[in-house]
């Protein structure tokens, strides 16, 4: 089972601090990020299950675009607002398809193994029969 | 009896000593029977043979400890009772000669004089004590008393008592007609008995190291015989060496999952045979899905506690292990198994099948992959520790180490995940049979573990031509297909 959030999901639970400038919140700069391409992985360059989630995409022929969060100059904070939003225990690998929040790997993989995932690749124009 | 209280004082002074050094002769039988051992013997040379050993062994241990009182009735080892056969005679002749050797130095020779006093008079050392001092030494050739460290007589290895007595050994000692001889005599007797005394402990410690040697091949042979019989019970669960409290604790939990497997099994056979309705069958059915949901659940509690423990596959039985993938059985390959069993099947359901087995297998790739990155991080991190920075280095390793139960906890999603798909693709009924055969699938593969646990080593596959060999099981065969042959 997989979860679909629409683009601006956060917003309704999430409260602006009043004074924040758009470009800095990190929730912000995700969905903008995760909106700018068909399939968006947020990963670390450290990470052994990001390798193998990557791995995934491109047995299935899929080429995501990746950002590796430990490079990033404000990589901690794009951590945390990434943890928050898988809900879980790890900030990575966090996937978005279509702009839309699919999960971490056992989302992902779960999707796959359901058959779900693939009719959902191909909808964001990152597959092709 | 005295002597025998004395000799439980001294086990209970040089017991943890023992039981450290796990004696395995009758040393315990033989403190509470000294008296047996002491009259039984041939002849007080013997006796005291076996005493000397007895302090050797208490000097062993002790370390000439001199408070302690290793009274000659304590240890009386019987296994090294033969390896004291010169003694007897020459005691006996010389007993009665009186010396002036009593070793004030070495408390040996005065040692054994009053042990020769004590096995001829009483087992009871104070007595014995007092009258070896008033009686004459025998020359120090009874090297009975040699070897022994602490001169019993009355047993007290304690420095006044023993020289009480050698002083006045000497006196009398002294006034006999050989006093020139006196000396060397003593001498001679003090090397003699030196010498002794270390063979003594030599034999004693090597003695020591052979019963010792039986002893832990014992145990290992009656380890092995446990583990075996534990394959047979509980399809390898607690066979395992050095387990966790973690990895015993899901050894004994999935013991009793494979107990339930069983009735869950029985239920489904009932089920199907009695052709009981769709909606029936879907209440059992929908029940084993559950049974293993329930051990997806315990591996992942489990893969907390010891990830090791289920990704070398210890909880399992030594066939299913040989086909292990990260930590559990490969999907894929319980699907290509499936194929063939769950005839017949409807176009969509084989495409449906087939998109499993297909998603599974490229989602196996990928975890395998991604493991195989941790273990080569792991390799480098490993391999260019410093020795300044070791410690650094295993922080970071044992960070990548917390991975690993990462990668059981996906990989068990990934099965759990397929046998929910195969739910969702097949009807009722074809589910039914399906969880049947995985379920008659797996217990064969246990089976054919204790089969290859249980069979017989030297047996080998033997033609009418092929070579003879000497081991009894295969001239064993050889006969019994000689006897099927006759029909």
């Amino acid at each position: 089972m997989h979860n679909y959030y629409e683009t601006g999901w956060w917003s309704s639970s999430y409260n602006y601090p009043a004074k924040r400038s758009v470009g800095t919140d990190p929730f912000e700069r995700i969905e903008r990020m995760a909106s700018a391409s068909a399939v968006v992985m947020f990963s670390m360059s450290t990470c052994c299950m990001c390798h193998a989630l990557k791995r995934l995409f491109c047995g299935m022929g899929v080429n995501p675009t990746v950002y590796e969060v430990d490079e990033d100059p404000r990589g901690n904070e794009l951590e945390r607002a990434l943890k928050r939003l898988s809900g879980g225990t790890s900030a990575v690998p966090l996937v978005f398809i279509g702009g839309k929040l699919v999960g971490a790997m056992d989302s992902v993989m779960a999707s796959h193994i359901s058959g779900t995932l693939v009719p959902l690749l191909k909808e964001a124009g990152a597959l092709w029969l | 009896m005295a002597s025998q209280r004395l000799g439980e004082a001294a086990l209970s002074e040089s017991g943890p000593s023992h039981h450290h050094h796990h004696i395995p002769y009758s040393l315990p039988h033989m403190l509470h029977h000294p008296n047996t051992s002491f009259i039984n013997q041939e002849g007080s040379a013997f006796d005291f043979g076996e005493l000397e050993e007895a302090i050797v062994l208490q000097g062993v241990k002790i370390n000439n400890d001199e408070t302690k009182q290793p009274l000659y009735t304590t240890v009386r080892p019987a296994a090294t009772l033969e390896m004291f056969p010169s003694w007897p005679m020459r005691f006996q002749q010389h007993t009665p000669r009186g010396s002036s050797k009593s070793g004030e130095e070495s408390t040996d020779s005065g040692s054994a004089v009053n042990t020769l006093s004590t096995t001829r008079l009483e087992p009871d050392s104070p007595i014995s004590r007092k009258t070896s001092s008033d009686h004459r030494l025998p020359p120090p050739q009874m090297d009975t008393g040699s070897g022994v460290d602490s001169p019993r007589t009355g047993g007290s290895q304690t420095q006044p008592a023993a020289k009480q007595a050698p002083e006045k050994r000497r006196g009398p000692g002294s006034n006999s007609e050989k006093v020139l001889d006196a000396k060397t005599l003593r001498r001679l007797a003090q090397n003699r008995e030196a010498a002794r005394k270390s063979r003594l402990r030599k034999k004693a410690y090597v003695q020591q190291l052979e019963s010792s040697r039986i002893r832990l091949t014992q145990l290992e042979q009656d380890l092995q015989r446990a583990r075996s019989q534990g394959l047979f019970l509980g399809g390898g669960g607690v066979a395992g060496g050095n387990i966790s409290s973690g990895g015993a604790i899901f050894d004994m939990e999935y013991a009793r999952w494979l107990e339930d497997d069983h009735r869950h099994m029985s239920e489904l056979r009932t089920a199907l045979q009695a052709h009981l309705s769709d909606g029936d069958l879907r209440v059992i059915v929908d029940g084993y899905i559950a049974h293993y949901d329930e051990i997806f659940r315990l591996k992942g509690v489990a893969a907390k506690s010891d990830v090791f423990h289920l990704i070398t596959g210890m909880w399992t039985t030594p066939a299913e292990r040989c086909f292990l993938w990260m930590g559990g059985f490969r999907p894929s390959d319980l699907i290509k198994m499936l194929i063939t069993q769950l005839d017949p099947l409807t176009e969509q359901q084989v495409m449906g099948i087939y998109g499993l087995q297909q998603s599974s297998q490229q989602a196996e790739e990928a975890l395998s992959q991604g493991l195989e990155q941790l273990q080569q991080s792991l390799i480098d991190t490993i391999a260019n520790g410093s020795i300044n920075d070791s410690m650094h280095h295993m922080a970071v390793a044992l960070g990548k180490l917390s991975n690993l139960e990462g990668f059981v906890r996906q990989a068990d999603n990934l099965r759990q995940q397929t046998l929910h798909q195969l739910r969702r693709i097949l009807t009722v009924r074809q589910a039914a049979r399906c969880f049947l055969v995985i379920g008659e699938y797996y217990g064969r593969l246990r089976a054919l573990s204790s089969l290859w646990a249980s069979r017989p080593r030297e047996t080998l596959i033997v033609d009418d031509s092929s070579c003879q060999t000497t081991t009894t099981d295969l001239q064993m065969v050889q006969s019994s297909q000689n006897q099927f042959s006759n029909f």
